[in-house]
């Protein structure tokens, strides 16, 4: 996440100059760690409540977390080795598909935010 | 209500309506209008077979209203208004008109209790909704939504094959609770799973949703799949095969949708991931995860309406819908953005989020009676819908690397509806009481328990780890310009190729054979001509003489012929 | 003919009706000579022929259930006295006759005024109730000797009538010449065939007739009696290929008597064959059997292709339609020869649907015709823009031709095809279609001609006046009512053709 120098922050929309917050490296990362900090609190609830469960592999101290954690994690290695062999240029249906065109001008509003 | 009348009608009057009004605000104010009306109908509806035309020796059933086919309606209401609040500026007449034809259609569909009227309502669908995506007007556009239309058509042809079939069997028009079996019934199934975007029957799905108009996908993210669910829940709960069918559906789009570029198609397949979960639930066919099945229809509908409206206000306002080339759009669509994640939140099941209350029901039935490695399926499934739908749409759209596109928010009226839609999304997760009220059984199931709360959170914010650890470190593959094959590569390039050179063949040997005929004909032609034409002997005015020769062999013919016998 | 004698129990008008039909037009001819006004002509020609439509009318409504009239003339009962006999098979063709006489008549009166002199008019007209008259007295007698009688009285003022058209072109003499040797020898083989018939019987009433033959059987003298008759009714028929007078006698007759011929002569031709086929003679000797298969059946046929090619490649519309009813006589044939009641039911109305749509045709052609000069397909190019009314009256004739569902042309073919294939003969089920193809390109050609070219320049065509268009409007549209309002030309065939197959017991 870059900063665009030239976003003069009284341009923007309310909204969007509070979120100008996210703009700085330094904020991200402390959503970051705030996430860490927060999947640590849950991993560890699971030692402080009793669960309700059906199925014995639930029982598994951390099982919701480790399964999301590593199953995504798999999700997205192997989504990337399928694009190997699934990617095509973008034109490669074309002219019988709309990706490689412009989405007609006519039916869209662009408005930039300052124009 | 002492008269009632199919809901249907009420769109197609609409339509007719909507042509004498002039083209701008009285016009999108029809259209908002009607399905208000519609809503208010179907809710104060009884139940019951309420209008039955009697077609030869068929009983054709327009109102079949009870719980199921209610539901199904009124969502079906709901998402009409807000597809076309979201649309208000739209002065296409063809989108609006269509737009309401296809609602109806919808509609009609639902409360049909017969399979002829399924049939026709269920071909009303394909061939209104086409229009939504050529109303884009590209070259591309128009194939795209000639293979749509040809998959839909083709889908409604196996039904009728099959109530056909079906009808001799039992001698029953009725749409009801089938058995796989006979011939008959599968072609029905079949023609179920096609609209339903079975795996391998999936492509039309995420080959035409992209390719409609802004506001046409909004409005076919609601009717069409929805549509094959409540069939095949009306017409096969239980079948087991649909709960691997249905796991199957869940699983295989989040690997597609992991590296698709084109955001709307990434919706598009996290549409068919979520699709699969009504799937299983019908497969289990407990009242739980009948229940659930259409819980989260009903919720399903709203989100990815609220998604696709969001990522349609990006491209509205900037002109594409790829990850590639978006990212910082939160500076100047703050609201846009929030309204994104709202519905990101509620399709990966978020607690207080509408996609919590809804698909626990179908994973608790799925643990309930033993189907683990499904129940494993789907909770895999649930996170990476979590990640690509979740994370990924609002990620790459609004904040990821500066685009340094900075367009405006939204116009008002989509954000009205963007924000409606979320307020509904909010409200079904926190107060689930009223949706579960509505469902097909009675409900005796409570959401928030600490446990389930907690394994979820846990999941999601695992899934969220796994995300930043592998954004952090560079695995994570970028979004690139690109199309990735899935299966419709068959038909779009193998297909082609092989009919190619097969055909190469063939017409060659058709010119041969026809440059053949062609001489042949002319020369028969010719002497035709010679022989019939003003000047040919057989047309020419012949002397008195030969007439009379002609009498005379006539009857001399004709006394061997009496004489002889 | 004395209505007071007191033999017979005939007391009111109504009961008068058979010979009112006849009677009225041949009164009237004599009359208008008489009266010698050119100005009284025409209304008086038109009365006559309205007053004998009107008596058809109601022969017909009295009848069409399957009943017959008999009527003595002189109260002089049969065998002896001439008898009248009216059954659903004849009253369909004197409703038919009379009818369009009638809708002719209107639409003459401007086209004879442009096509022949006017000091001729007082005698054309006359002609024409004469060949009324005679047309009618075909039809209705129970006579043989009587059909002969009126044969001669209506082919005499048909060859007069036809000569008229040498004031536009003088080849109408030497058709008008050919028909009159060739229709001469057709009666005389007729009068010959009736001849033996006497000397095999002893009788000419038609009934007596038949029980006669029933009762004697297949003789040589009345195999050849037969012979002779049908070879001599099939040349007013026009059997192909005894049509040769045909095309000169329709193309170069003025278009009124070309639409009036057309529509009826052949057609009364075609209820005398069917009459004498199955009433007289029994459809169950072979010889006549085998005279269906071998002879009618394989022309008709022949007809049905060969005309159809013929017609394709005419420059002269009126020629080309001329052909096309040799052709569709052929159908009238084959519905004969199919000899099961379907195929007749299709000849019957067959009959009555080619009858209005030639009519159509024929009209339309000479409103063309009298705007155009000519009926060339040069000089019809581009008529679709100048004369739209009188065009697309012509259209819907030409799909009436091919028999397209929604028209007239149509029920009589399906009855046609449900004949053969009842029969077993699915070929010439096939065959019936194919033809049918045929006449889709003459009728395609007729349509191009009209509307896809632009006119000749020297035309400078408007549209028919009423007096014409009206007329031809209402066979159009006739042509579409029977097409749609089939139960009318159903009920009326099927009992025709019930009483024709019922052989010598249908006249009792």
């Amino acid at each position: 996440m870059s900063i665009d120098q030239n976003d003069k922050p009284e341009d923007l929309p309310t909204l969007g100059r509070a979120l100008l917050w996210l703009d700085t490296k330094k904020n991200v990362d402390r959503i970051v760690y705030g996430l860490y900090i927060v999947c640590a609190i849950l991993f560890t609830a699971d030692f402080l409540y009793h669960k309700h469960v059906y199925l014995g592999v639930e029982e598994f101290p951390g099982f919701y977390a480790l399964y999301g954690f590593f199953m995504c994690a798999a999700l997205v290695i192997s989504a990337k080795i399928m694009r190997l062999f699934l990617k095509r240029p973008e034109d490669y249906y074309a002219p019988y598909d709309v990706e490689s065109e412009k989405y007609p001008e006519d039916q869209l509003e662009r408005k930039t935010h300052d124009g | 209500m002492a008269e009632t009348f199919p809901i249907a009608f009420l769109f197609f009057a609409g339509a007719a309506g909507l042509l004498a009004l002039p083209k701008g605000h009285a016009r999108a104010a029809l259209l908002l209008a009607v399905p208000v009306v519609a809503c208010l109908f179907v809710w104060s509806l009884p139940e019951g077979n309420l209008w039955t035309v009697r077609f030869f020796n068929l009983d054709l059933e327009f109102m079949r209203v009870d719980r199921l086919s209610r539901i199904f309606a009124l969502i079906f209401t709901i998402a009409a208004f807000l597809g076309n609040l979201y649309a208000w500026h739209v002065r296409d007449t063809v989108q609006q008109l269509a737009a309401l034809l296809y609602a109806g259609s919808a509609i009609g569909a639902v409360f049909a209790g017969d399979l002829i009227t399924l049939f026709f309502y269920w071909e009303g669908t394909a061939i209104t909704s086409v229009f939504l995506i050529w109303a884009r007007r590209t070259e591309g556009a128009y194939h795209t939504g000639v293979r749509y239309l040809i998959v839909q058509v083709g889908s409604g042809v196996l039904l009728l094959a099959g109530a056909a079939l079906f009808y001799r069997e039992s001698g029953s028009i009725a749409f009801d609770k089938m058995t796989l079996g006979s011939i008959g019934t599968w072609l029905i199934f079949l023609a179920f799973g096609i609209k339903c975007a079975f795996p391998l029957l999936h492509n039309w799905l995420q080959d035409a949703y992209p390719a409609a108009t802004v506001t046409g996908t909004v409005v076919l993210s609601a009717f069409t799949t929805k549509l094959a669910v409540y069939a095949l829940a009306r017409g096969f709960p239980g079948t087991e095969m649909l709960i691997y069918i249905g796991a199957v559906m869940t699983l295989f789009p989040i690997f597609f949708a992991v590296i698709e570029n084109d955001l709307r198609r990434v919706l598009a397949y996290s549409l068919n991931n979520q699709l699969g979960f009504m799937v299983v639930g019908i497969g289990i066919g407990t009242e739980l995860s009948l229940n659930g099945t259409a819980a989260h229809a009903f919720a399903h509908i709203l989100y990815k309406a609220l998604l696709f409206m969001s990522v349609g206000a990006v491209l509205f306002r900037t002109g594409t819908a790829k990850g590639s080339e978006l990212g910082g759009l939160y500076k100047t669509m703050p609201l846009t953005m929030i309204f994104c994640v709202i519905g990101a939140a509620s399709i990966s099941a978020f607690p207080l989020f509408s996609g919590f209350i809804s698909k626990s029901l179908i994973l608790s039935a799925a643990s309930h009676d033993g189907y683990y490695i499904v129940w494993a399926i789907l909770l895999f499934a649930s996170a990476g819908v979590f990640h690509h739908s979740g994370i990924k749409i609002p990620y790459f759209a609004f904040f990821a690397h500066d685009s340094g596109l900075r367009p405006k928010e939204a116009p008002l009226h989509m954000l009205l509806a963007m924000g409606l839609t979320a307020f509904l999304c909010v409200a079904i997760g926190v107060f689930p009481g009223p949706l579960y009220a509505l469902l097909p059984f009675d409900v005796d199931y409570v959401p928030y328990t600490t446990t389930h709360v907690v394994t979820q959170l846990q999941l999601l914010f695992f899934s969220a780890l796994a995300f930043t650890v592998l954004m952090r470190t560079g695995i994570y593959p970028p979004e690139l310009k690109s199309v990735n094959l899935d299966t419709d590569w068959t038909y779009r390039r193998l297909m082609p190729v092989l009919i190619g050179s097969v055909s190469g063949v063939l017409s060659k040997v058709w010119a041969a054979q026809s440059n053949f005929t062609q001489t042949r004909i002319r020369a028969v032609i010719a002497r035709l001509y010679h022989s019939h034409g003003p000047e040919g002997r057989m047309a020419q005015s012949w002397p008195t003489g030969s007439m009379v020769i002609w009498i005379a062999v006539l009857l001399g013919f004709t006394l061997i012929v009496n004489f002889l016998s | 003919m004395a209505t007071e004698t007191t033999h017979h129990v005939a007391m009111t008008l109504s009961d008068h009706l058979p010979v009112l039909a006849i009677l009225v037009p041949f009164v009237a001819a004599p009359l208008c000579v008489l009266l010698g006004s050119r100005s009284l002509t025409w209304p008086i020609t038109f009365l006559a022929s309205a007053a004998s439509f009107v008596t058809s009318f109601l022969l017909l409504l009295s009848v069409i259930d399957g009943g017959f009239i008999s009527y003595h003339i002189g109260g002089w009962a049969p065998p002896l006295g001439i008898e009248y006999r009216v059954d659903a098979a004849n009253a369909f063709v004197l409703f038919l006759v009379t009818g369009i006489s009638t809708i002719v008549l209107p639409y003459a009166r401007e086209s004879v005024k442009s096509e022949i002199p006017e000091r001729h008019h007082t005698l054309f007209y006359a002609c024409f109730l004469l060949c009324l008259t005679g047309l009618l007295g075909v039809a209705v007698t129970g006579d043989a000797f009587n059909v002969f009688v009126f044969l001669e009285i209506s082919s005499l003022s048909t060859y007069v009538l036809i000569a008229q058209g040498s004031y536009r072109d003088r080849r109408a003499l030497t058709a008008a010449y050919d028909y009159l040797i060739m229709g001469t020898i057709g009666a005389t083989f007729f009068v010959i065939g009736l001849g033996m018939l006497y000397m095999a019987t002893g009788t000419l009433n038609m009934a007596d007739l038949a029980d006669r033959i029933a009762d004697q059987g297949a003789n040589r003298t009345v195999r050849a009696a037969f012979a002779f008759i049908v070879v001599g009714i099939g040349l007013k028929v026009a059997i192909y290929p005894l049509h040769l007078w045909l095309p000169n006698a329709y193309t170069y007759a003025p278009s009124a008597v070309t639409a009036f011929l057309a529509a009826t002569a052949t057609k009364v031709a075609v209820y005398v064959l069917m009459r004498f086929l199955f009433s007289v003679f029994q459809p169950s000797f072979l010889f006549e059997v085998n005279t269906l298969e071998f002879m009618i059946i394989p022309f008709a046929i022949l007809a049905m292709f060969a005309a159809s090619f013929i017609a394709i490649f005419q420059t002269d519309l009126k020629r080309l339609l001329a052909y096309s009813s040799i052709a569709q006589i052929g159908y009238m044939l084959l519905g004969i020869g199919l000899l099961n009641e379907s195929g007749v039911a299709a000849a019957v109305a067959h009959l009555f649907n080619h009858g209005i749509t030639k009519a159509v045709l024929f009209m339309g052609v000479g409103a063309l015709v009298l705007r155009s000069g000519g009926s060339f397909f040069d000089r019809i190019e581009g008529m679709g823009k100048l004369m739209p009314w009188t065009s697309a009256a012509i259209v819907i004739g030409g799909l009436s031709l091919i028999g397209v569902p929604g028209t007239a042309g149509f029920l009589s073919k399906w009855l046609l095809v449900q004949g053969a294939l009842e029969k077993g003969w699915w070929p010439i089920a096939i065959l019936v279609v194919l033809s049918s193809l045929l006449a889709v390109i003459y009728v395609w050609r007729i349509v191009e001609a009209m509307y896809l070219r632009s006119p000749a320049s020297d035309i400078e065509a408007k549209e028919a006046p009423l007096s014409m268009l009206v007329p031809i409007w209402i066979m159009a549209i006739a042509c579409i009512y029977f097409g749609f309002a089939t139960d009318i030309t159903l009920t009326a065939s099927h009992t025709a053709a019930q009483g024709l197959l019922a052989g010598p017991v249908g006249l009792h």
